[in-house]
């Protein structure tokens, strides 16, 4: 059975003839959480514009819940299905206020004037957004808003699967914990989430399937427990598991080598004690 | 897409470079030359053909430069990018002819089906067309030749204020920022549904104008940004150092003038003189003296 | 050895803001010493350094109280180069301080600010493209770059200066892993070097926290806490609470001690190595033990 997205032989190469992913198979289906890391240049960005259509494959294909991105006028089917938010959100604002900004993908799949204001409000509410801030100039408002303003304009299309680009560059840990807390709720709530990030912390954390990518090629394609577990692999793109992990590993069979957090190394002593404990 | 070591790029041995303007060839047997001696060239065929209505020298201009681009180991493929642009000129140059000859009586009317042209705007238009295709190429060779500093190097040793340089430098930068910006902005509109092949002209005017929130947005934090970076380095506009003394310039020394280049600086300023005297002077490269003209006016009777 | 900044009774706010970003900081850094400043976005950490390198008040209109002295002398009376010479500044988008078309133009133009001869250039741009290990990128754009080698250049740039003093704002907030290495390699080179004062604004405090000689911890406007790294995570969830988040080793050992596996006077792990020897100890322990985990 096929998935709701599926990537097949996907070569990509730059119009300027720089070639960036070769033979790339990645079927990704309803309701993941999927993080997609890899050293820069590694292919994260290019394979993510691929994955919605934003890049169109040089050779094999890309099919959104049945339709190729090669399509002709597949644009508007697209952006329902899966949306992508940008790195930097200065680059996707170019409305002159919150409302209009967030209205601006309905618009422009000719829903009906009630159905956008409905969309609007849902997707405002979802994202944090207070209605207070509709008139306001998305310039003038701190980053962490402009982001939220951002997510909010694309899930007002609703899309079923969602790609955030680096959503926790250049925050703090707290704001980073309030983001990935916010796109948990929307994973739990349905979506299939699909981040590309460098910080692994957040990958443990929060996603479920790793991809890591070298040069181009799909290097690791598996649960993030067993990404994790293979540190000589992930040296290979330049990633580190985070740090509880390596020290998990460093303890020789004393813990299991695929711990992600500080919660599970506790949960690992305690049942080191009870084990003891029950041979006593 | 940066071709370095870090990136995949480099394993497959790039020959070209990436410049803000263009692409250059990692090896040419330009590079030999002084950055001054390939801006006189620069000139000199960018410049040249004003002095010259005859589309058949201009044309061999353009065959020039096209023969020194492939000796200058440029990638004639990345010249694909400008062919919008040849072609687009063409276009719009030969359409407001044929659509609006204007009236003189002088004018040869030639029919060509229900159609008629003049022929002598048309001719006129056709040369002028070789004479823009001509200053087009030499920018080209310009851009595809001379790496970011070669440029900067080019004016500095012509003594042009540093500040001036600076600024050209600096514009030039910003302008390739610019361009990144806005393809990102372009790809983050397509995220949002905008079919842009779906739409009408009068939206896609208005969709530039879009474009100038975001582009304008970001413009700003960077020039703050840029400011602060500037102030941190201790530099005040101004071309001199602190105490008041004259900026040294590091980068000059590594460039030295040879033999060659004066041979070719010379004979490349002369040659311009000489064509600006042939054509001021008596005329030399006036449409009269065309081949082509002549023989289509024979052809069509024309006095 | 002296004090290389001073600052007393600080107080700053931006023009067209109701709160004071900066609410009476007391501070000295020793010369020669490596400070971490830690904390929650918006809480004074980037304005504070400003006000160090001068672009507060020069750059910047608000209201400005206290004093920042460097080697005994206010930047408030100091000139843009004075300060320039003095402290180096590396921001977090290494693509802002970017204003020449080549990575060799970025480097000399602040030298050439200087007036130093060309010799003095030479040996300088050498030295710091060494450190910085960018010897292979002179000739390129600096629009060209990685992100990585962009931020390298950057720090490039203000080695160059000779600066005694090196603030970094986040610098690798904004590229990737490898990059990141580089830079706190960069870092481990600076410091092992001693002879610079030098001060790195840091999320990442699991590899800040092992180079610097003191950690200070920046909120609501106000320094709370500047300790030496064994003694900053004392009061863990102190610091956790400001946002400010501990290495994972850290917060492991905490917990341990929590649970009375770990001595109340053990200090805790700050570094990666002290973390595994902690926890193997403790697994260890477990093993020969059978009191109850709370």
């Amino acid at each position: 059975m096929s998935q709701y997205l599926e990537v097949s032989h996907l070569d990509y190469t730059y119009p300027d003839g720089t070639p960036a992913l070769f033979d790339i198979n990645v079927s990704i289906g309803e309701q993941e959480f999927v993080a997609l890391i890899g050293q820069n240049g590694s292919g994260k960005t290019t394979l993510s514009k691929c994955m919605n259509g934003l890049f169109k494959p040089t050779s094999g294909s890309v099919i959104v819940d049945g339709i190729d991105t090669r399509g002709k006028g597949v644009v508007k089917q697209l952006v329902t299905r899966i949306g992508y938010v940008f790195q930097n959100p200065d680059h996707q604002l170019f409305n002159d206020s919150v409302q209009k900004e967030i209205a601006y993908g309905p618009r422009n799949i000719n829903l009906s004037a009630a159905e956008v204001k409905a969309r609007v409000d849902e997707a405002a509410k979802v994202a944090g957004v207070s209605t207070d801030l509709y008139t306001t100039h998305p310039f003038f408002l701190p980053k962490g808003l402009r982001q939220r303003v951002a997510i909010a304009s694309i899930l007002a299309l609703k899309p079923r699967t969602i790609i955030v680009d680096e959503p926790t560059t250049g925050q703090d840990m707290r704001q980073s914990i309030e983001v990935m807390e916010f796109l948990e709720s929307l994973w739990q709530a349905g979506h299939t989430i699909i981040i590309v990030t460098h910080e692994m912390s957040i990958v443990a954390h929060y996603a479920r399937r790793v991809i890591a990518l070298r040069q181009g090629r799909v290097l690791l394609d598996d649960t993030t427990r067993a990404v994790f577990a293979q540190p000589d692999m992930l040296r290979q793109t330049y990633v580190e598991p985070p740090q509880i992990t390596r020290v998990a590993q460093r303890l020789d069979g004393l813990t299991p080598r695929d711990i992600l957090t500080v919660e599970e190394m506790q949960d690992a002593f305690r049942s080191a004690v009870s084990r003891i404990e029950k041979k006593g | 897409m940066a071709i370095t070591a870090e990136a995949p790029g480099g394993a497959r041995a790039a020959k070209m470079r990436k410049t803000l303007l263009g692409y250059v060839p990692i090896e040419s047997p330009f590079y030999r030359y002084h950055p001054v001696t390939r801006l006189v060239l620069f000139v000199f065929i960018g410049v040249v053909p004003i002095f010259i209505d005859m589309p058949e020298i201009n044309f061999a201009l353009v065959v020039l430069t096209i023969l020194l681009l492939l000796w200058g180991k440029a990638d004639l493929k990345r010249l694909r990018i400008y062919m919008p642009m040849i072609v687009t000129i063409a276009i719009f140059m030969f359409l407001v002819v044929f659509l609006a000859p204007g009236n003189d009586p002088t004018y040869t009317p030639v029919r060509i089906g229900p159609a008629t042209i003049y022929y002598q705007p048309v001719f006129f238009t056709f040369a002028s067309y070789w004479r823009l295709m001509a200053m087009l190429f030499g920018t080209i060779l310009y851009f595809s030749t001379n790496r970011e500093r070669d440029m900067l190097v080019a004016l500095r040793s012509l003594k042009l204020p540093f500040i001036a340089s600076y600024v050209v430098g600096f514009s030039i930068r910003a302008a390739g920022m610019f361009m990144e910006d806005f393809s990102t902005i372009r790809e983050a509109e397509q995220a949002r549904g905008l079919d842009k092949s779906a739409l009408k002209l009068a939206d896609q005017v208005k969709l530039y104008v879009m474009y100038l929130v975001p582009l304008f947005s970001i413009a700003l934090r960077r020039a703050d940004e840029i400011s602060h970076a500037l102030f941190a380095r201790g530099y005040n506009f101004t071309g001199k150092v602190g105490r008041g003394d004259k900026r040294s310039d590091y980068i000059l020394t590594k460039y030295t003038m040879t033999k060659a280049d004066w041979a070719w600086v010379t004979g490349l300023v002369l040659a311009f003189v000489a064509a600006a005297v042939a054509e001021y002077g008596y005329g030399g490269f006036r449409l009269v003296h065309s081949p082509i003209n002549i023989l289509l006016r024979q052809a069509l009777g024309i006095g | 050895m002296g004090a290389a900044i001073v600052i007393k009774n600080l107080e700053w706010k931006y023009e067209h803001t109701t709160q004071f970003a900066l609410r009476g900081v007391n501070l000295e850094v020793e010369e020669n010493t490596f400070l971490g400043i830690v904390g929650a976005n918006e809480q004074g950490k980037t304005t504070l350094i400003n006000c160090i390198c001068g672009l507060i008040p020069h750059s910047f209109n608000g209201v400005y109280r206290g004093s920042v002295e460097i080697y005994g002398k206010p930047v408030l009376k100091m000139s843009g180069l004075e300060i320039a010479t003095q402290v180096g500044l590396v921001f977090a988008d290494p693509e802002a301080q970017f204003t020449a078309m080549t990575v060799e133009e970025e480097l000399v133009f602040g030298l050439e600010n200087t007036g130093y001869d060309l010799g003095k250039i030479k040996e300088r741009l050498d030295w710091a493209v060494d450190v910085t290990m960018i010897g292979d990128l002179l000739d390129k754009s600096p629009y060209d770059i990685s992100g990585g080698q962009k931020q390298r250049m950057a720090i490039a740039c203000v080695l160059a200066m000779n600066p005694p003093i090196i603030i970094m704002d986040e610098p690798t907030s904004m590229i990737d892993p490898l990059g990141k290495q580089f830079i706190f390699d960069i870092l481990r080179k600076l410091k092992d070097a001693g002879d610079r004062t030098i001060i790195v604004v840091e999320h990442n405090i699991e590899q800040l926290a092992p180079l610097a000689d003191q950690l200070l911890l920046m909120q609501g406007g106000q320094i709370s806490k500047v300790a030496p790294p064994a003694r900053f995570f004392d009061d863990l969830p102190m610091v956790v609470g400001s946002g400010a988040y501990p290495p994972e080793v850290t917060s492991f050992a905490y917990w341990l001690k929590q649970s009375g596996r770990l001595p109340q006077e053990h200090i805790l792990p700050y570094r990666f190595e002290d973390g595994v020897d902690v926890a193997r100890a403790a697994f260890n322990s477990a093993r020969k033990t059978d009191e109850p985990i709370p």
